[in-house]
């Protein structure tokens, strides 16, 4: 292969990677929305903010 | 902080990234046909070496992250912590990728086992692989926290490692271009279009961070609802 052609690859297979990369992120991100607005509203729940594995960590930690 | 601040980071990083594209291929002088076996090639190294520069904050945020979590407990850290190895999966596999294809135009080869920059970098890549597939193959817990932290902790010992090992031992390859104690081996242009790049790139992965960040918020909110729900509402 020409040099050119390695530098088409490499730019290629790199423009491929980001776009996968924050595809993937924004997905995620909408997928998790509607599912949190799905449960809460079929609780009536407020948002809810706290990270429980911090929290359990923070109770053991007190007793 | 705001989707419209994520989106703005991301935004601006990606025009920036997509410009020193458009200058490193067609702005950018050449290099002397006689300094490389490729020198079409060389051109990779506009995208090589930001990428390169973006692993590296993105495993020193990992490093912050599992700090925080290991001894201060911290959901931000926690939150840094899986941003951190994420970002620093997607970088390091670009930086990898882009590397190899350059090594096959160049040297002939895309890998030197023998090299250690090479090897050390791939290390840092897998040990983030690890931590991206390990998080979500394992339930999520304290123990399961302390032990990926642990494993960030001391991972980071590469990055230092893997940032002077061309300054001890060329062996494929260069040795560094930038911050080099002199003027440097590099043109102005060329220069110019490599910090554009290292700029750029900067950006774009604070807002790959924060996106990340988010969403590690969201996960956590769903798990509390399902608690919620299984606890009987």
């Amino acid at each position: 292969m020409e040099g050119m052609s390695y530098l088409t690859v490499g730019y290629l297979g790199m423009i491929v990677g980001i776009a996968i990369w924050t595809w993937t992120v924004f997905a995620r991100s909408k997928n998790l929305e509607a599912r949190i607005y799905a449960i809460e509203t079929s609780l009536g729940k407020e948002d809810i903010e706290a990270d429980s594995i911090a929290l359990k960590s923070a109770i053991n930690e007190e007793n | 902080m705001g989707q419209r601040i994520r989106a703005s980071f991301l935004g601006l990083g990606f025009v920036g990234i997509m410009s020193t594209l458009y200058l490193g291929l067609l702005w950018a002088p050449s290099v002397a046909n006689d300094a490389f076996e490729s020198p079409a090639a060389q051109r990779i190294f506009y995208w090589h070496v930001p990428s390169a520069w973006a692993s590296f904050i993105a495993f020193a945020v990992l490093f912050v992250g599992s700090a925080l979590w290991f001894f201060k407990r911290s959901p931000t850290g926690w939150r840094l912590h899986v941003a951190g190895a994420e970002a620093g999966l997607a970088t390091g596999l670009m930086t990898v990728w882009s590397g190899t294809v350059w090594g096959s135009a160049e040297w002939g080869t895309p890998w030197d086992w023998t090299d250690v920059r090479l090897n050390t970098f791939a290390l840092l890549t897998l040990l983030a692989l690890f931590l991206v597939l390990g998080r979500r193959s394992q339930p999520d817990g304290v123990e399961t926290r302390d032990t990926f932290s642990a494993f960030g902790l001391f991972g980071f010992a590469l990055v230092p490692f893997t940032y002077v090992a061309t300054r001890f031992w060329v062996i494929r390859h260069p040795g560094p271009v930038v911050a080099t104690g002199n003027d440097g081996s590099l043109q102005s242009d060329m220069a110019l279009v490599l910090f554009i790049g290292a700029i750029s790139f900067t950006i774009f992965i604070i807002g790959h961070i924060l996106t990340s960040m988010h969403i590690t918020k969201l996960e956590q909110r769903v798990e509390m609802l399902q608690s919620e729900i299984d606890k009987g509402g």
